[in-house]
């Protein structure tokens, strides 16, 4: 599934209001509950907190990729967050992250799970467009500048 | 003018996709041609996940192990949406990237029509580098079809006897 088909304005907050890891998925679940998208907010915040304990999913280059699986979603699920001034996200390079893309998939959807995060690594290759993302003035210009417009 | 005698579709799990296979299934009727459906396990995209970090070793094998699953699962499904037509449906899966896997099987099957489902409505400049169906649908050898309107092609699919 194209990463387009599941960013929506709903979905993204310019900028975060966190200032912690923790407050920061708890944001992001906060956001796809608001949205509509989830019912069950513990059971993601559960999902995605197991994965992270494993190994953060802060990468290189300030972006950060929260995931996990739970059945508490029928389809794949995206928050995103931006943080233009940087949140320690125990990221690899221990640089501050500032790009959040949060993903909750169904157990048995791990087809378009695995392509929605390919798809950010393909992205988070251009410095340039996560640059653009960092600066955009609101979700609209997040969600225009993600459909490439 | 000769008629199809070798169709691959394409299936990934999702609604479009199952249409597809719909489509697929009919034509196989109409033109009394062989069926190959074929999933493709996206190892490419799961070993560029584990470069990025973004995968532990562990998650990769999960994950891997549960697309093999999927794979399983769908190819069922449609093998026995053919055979509720008295088709029989030649199930392949594969491992690898999702393109590649599609073009390798035209020319290894010397396919005469590839059939996938409908392309996402929004797209942006970006996608047609990275859909995987888009770039397989320039890349075969062999002419395509695109199934669309899924309501359209269940109604033929529910009048083929």
């Amino acid at each position: 599934m194209p990463l387009i088909d599941l960013v929506q304005e709903s979905v993204v907050r310019i900028p975060l209001v966190s200032t912690d890891k923790p407050g920061v998925l708890r944001e992001l679940i906060q956001i796809l509950k608001d949205a509509g998208e989830i019912e069950d907010y513990d059971a993601v915040l559960e999902a995605i907190r197991q994965r992270e304990e494993k190994l953060s999913t802060g990468l290189e280059g300030g972006i950060a990729v929260p995931h996990g699986k739970s059945a508490a979603v029928s389809t794949l699920k995206l928050a995103l967050g931006i943080a233009p001034e940087g949140i320690d996200f125990a990221s690899i390079d221990g640089e501050p992250s500032k790009l959040f893309f949060l993903l909750v998939a169904p157990p048995n959807q791990s087809g378009p799970h695995v392509e929605a995060l390919a798809e950010i690594v393909k992205l988070a290759q251009s410095k340039a467009f996560c640059r653009a993302l960092t600066e955009a003035k609101d979700a609209r210009e997040v969600v225009n500048l993600i459909k490439g417009e | 003018m000769s008629t199809p005698k070798k169709i691959l579709v394409y299936v990934d799990g999702t609604e479009p996709s199952i249409t597809a296979a719909q489509y697929a299934i009919c034509l196989a009727s109409f033109y009394k041609a062989d069926l190959i459906a074929l999933y493709v396990v996206n190892t490419k995209a799961m070993e560029d996940l584990l470069k990025a970090r973004i995968f532990l070793q562990d998650e990769q094998m999960e994950y891997e192990h549960d697309m093999e699953a999927d794979a399983q699962r769908y190819l069922n499904y449609v093998n026995e949406l053919a055979l509720k037509k008295g088709i029989s449906i030649l199930p392949r899966s594969s491992r690898g990237s999702v393109h590649k896997e599609i073009v390798d099987l035209v020319n290894e099957e010397d396919v005469d029509l590839l059939v996938i489902g409908e392309l996402a409505r929004i797209r942006s400049r970006r996608d047609e580098f990275y859909d995987e169906a888009e770039r397989a649908m320039r890349m075969v050898a062999c002419s395509v079809l695109i199934a669309k309107n899924e309501d359209k092609v269940w109604e033929m699919y529910e009048s083929l006897v």
